[in-house]
């Protein structure tokens, strides 16, 4: 399944001519956990259910992981994906909350995913409803002084159906984050900042169900962070922090196609060459 | 007018749970009765104005009327990309309220917002409001609650004077034209309505007659009322506590060029330099020549060019 949406995505990214494939490969778990495996309380068919849960990808570059698990899910029909940033198409390259069924918030620039959440979290539970909100955050989008804004709020409003989800894959745009500003020390800062952390690999489907459901603590927010891999399932594009926007060349086009399992065909009638 | 304020959306609270007041440390004296009245529908977000804007995006977005309460600087400056992303391109049911417009403090540039006009005019969908005085304020955060949309408040600090009689009634959308005349046509946006009514007045005695506009919607902007109220006169004035860029002078010069007007347009207001000196908002309009004599005395010089 996650092979499947990973070739989903690189094909969307393949066809729109344009894509963040790296950072969408890393969330592929993550995502499709909560979609597809039964975590996330949603209905396809009726993405305005109130009883739903709801998912700011803060991140919103992450979104072609979001798009092709969505589809997956049944919002839209898969062959949208085919139309990802192109004329016309209703799926861009940052997700918009207007034109995508399924996308709670828009995002794109980084910093503010986090406080839209709160906020949900807050109405939420004003009325006494116990739906939860989720928010993915990139490590490197932690950089952000708004995220500690939003950090300090929530345990002070006793947010406790709030879930952040670190896809801590310790690369930024140009480089490690270590190499950049030096290491971070985002579960100390959470737990600072009195939320309740696990820590769990990001790329197994079962550790992340057991982490996001398992016991944790009444009356305090929740941050799980994932150790991902950036560029996960594709051998050249693991951990390089050159693959942050860019597709592959010709030969490097190859390896994704054997490594996907991606005929001639179906790249040719995706492409946008 | 922070009493007028506090007031309004306290009764707007009273007819409509959806309605919450969200503070950055922000809150007064007044805030306490709807803090012990309301407890679950008063946050207090700290010192946090971008998270605050987001967290109100959010909160619309579950189906709320948040009023989003700061000082105008810290909101429509320090926040502005969270307006323009989580609050204007989602379309977020999200009230907007700065408080202290223009150059109003003693504590200088940095808590004056003498620019915002200029910059929140831009944000697409966003309906920009400013109170010329209290009753009026309190008629905005009435029709504020009635508009499902993004709303930006620009409300005065305290001690305006009101110009407008017990009966009155905001009419949103619609410019109010409180005087006319012969000689030109003014046009003021905000609590500096009072020293441009002074100097209308006192030119007046002296045998020069203006029509005088109160435009206290910036945007959308009444632009057929602003024709009409400019009629066929020769000089046409805008007064604002805020920069000749842009805000005010900047809309009623769109307006009339569009039109094809032959007016001559003449913009009173900050002219591209931060507001100077201390004192409070009387003293600071005067030393920068934004009090009724200042006023009077760049509207007298025009129309005796």
């Amino acid at each position: 399944m996650n092979k499947d949406l990973r070739k989903d995505i690189f094909l969307a990214a393949w066809a729109g001519g344009a894509g963040h494939l790296a950072s969408a490969f890393s969330l592929v778990e993550v995502l499709s956990a909560l979609y597809l495996g039964g975590i996330l309380k949603h209905d396809p068919k009726d993405p305005e259910w109130e009883g739903r849960d709801r998912l700011v990808l803060s991140k919103g570059h992450g979104c072609l992981a979001l798009y092709a698990v969505l589809a997956r899910a049944g919002y839209f029909p898969g062959e949208e994906l085919g139309r990802f940033c192109r004329p016309g198409g209703m799926l861009s390259g940052e997700p918009n909350t207007l034109e995508c069924p399924g996308v709670e918030a828009s995002t794109g620039s980084l910093g503010h995913g986090l406080s839209m959440g709160l906020g949900m979290a807050l109405a939420l539970k004003c009325d006494g409803r116990s739906n939860r909100v989720y928010v993915i955050l990139g490590d490197g989008e932690c950089q952000e002084g708004s995220v500690w804004e939003a950090a300090r709020c929530a345990p002070a409003f006793g947010l406790d159906n709030l879930t952040v989800i670190v896809d801590r894959n310790r690369i930024q745009k140009m480089d490690f984050i270590e190499h950049i500003l030096g290491e971070d020390a985002l579960t100390e800062q959470f737990r600072a900042f009195r939320w309740q952390v696990k820590e769990c690999d990001g790329h197994d489907p079962a550790t992340l169900e057991a982490a996001l459901t398992g016991p944790w603590e009444p009356g305090v927010p929740r941050c799980l962070m994932a150790h991902t891999v950036k560029g996960k399932g594709l051998s050249i594009m693991e951990n390089d922090p050159a693959w942050h926007w860019r597709l592959p060349n010709r030969r490097e086009r190859k390896v994704f196609q054997a490594e996907l399992g991606i005929s001639d065909d179906e790249l040719r009638r995706e492409g946008a060459e | 007018m922070i009493r007028a304020y506090v007031t309004a959306l306290y009764q707007q609270m009273e007819k409509d749970p959806r309605v919450c007041s969200l503070l950055s440390d922000s809150g007064t004296e007044y805030d306490r009765l709807m803090i012990r009245d309301f407890p679950g529908r008063c946050f207090n977000f700290g010192i946090t104005e971008q998270n605050q804007v987001a967290a109100a995006a959010g909160m619309a977005a579950v189906g709320k009327i948040p009023f989003v309460y700061t000082t105008g600087a810290f909101l429509a400056y320090r926040a502005y990309e969270f307006i323009r992303d989580d609050v204007c391109f989602q379309r977020r049911n999200v009230k907007l309220v700065g408080m202290g417009m223009g150059a109003w403090s003693t504590l200088g540039p940095s808590h004056h917002s003498t620019e915002d006009i200029a910059a929140l005019r831009a944000l697409p969908g966003l309906t920009l409001l400013c109170a010329s005085t209290p009753r009026q304020l309190a008629g905005m955060v009435k029709a504020a609650c009635e508009l499902d949309g993004p709303v930006y408040l620009r409300m005065g600090a305290g001690g305006e004077r009101e110009l407008y009689p017990a009966e009155y009634r905001y009419e949103p959308g619609k410019i109010g034209v409180l005087r006319t005349g012969e000689d030109g046509a003014v046009f003021a946006t905000g609590t500096i309505l009072g020293e441009v009514w002074d100097a209308v007045e006192r030119l007046r005695t002296e045998g020069l007659s203006l029509t005088l506009a109160d435009v206290h919607t910036l945007k959308p902007l009444d632009g057929a009322g602003v024709l009409t109220a400019a009629g066929g006169q020769r000089r046409v004035f805008t007064v604002e506590d805020h920069s000749v860029f842009g805000g005010l002078g900047g809309a009623v010069a769109e307006v009339l060029a569009g039109a094809g007007s032959s007016a001559v347009l003449h913009r009173i207001g900050l002219n591209d330099r931060f507001a100077l000196g201390c004192g409070g908002a009387q003293e600071v309009r005067r030393a920068n020549g934004l009090d009724a004599e200042g006023i009077y005395r760049q509207i007298k010089a025009a129309l005796e060019a």
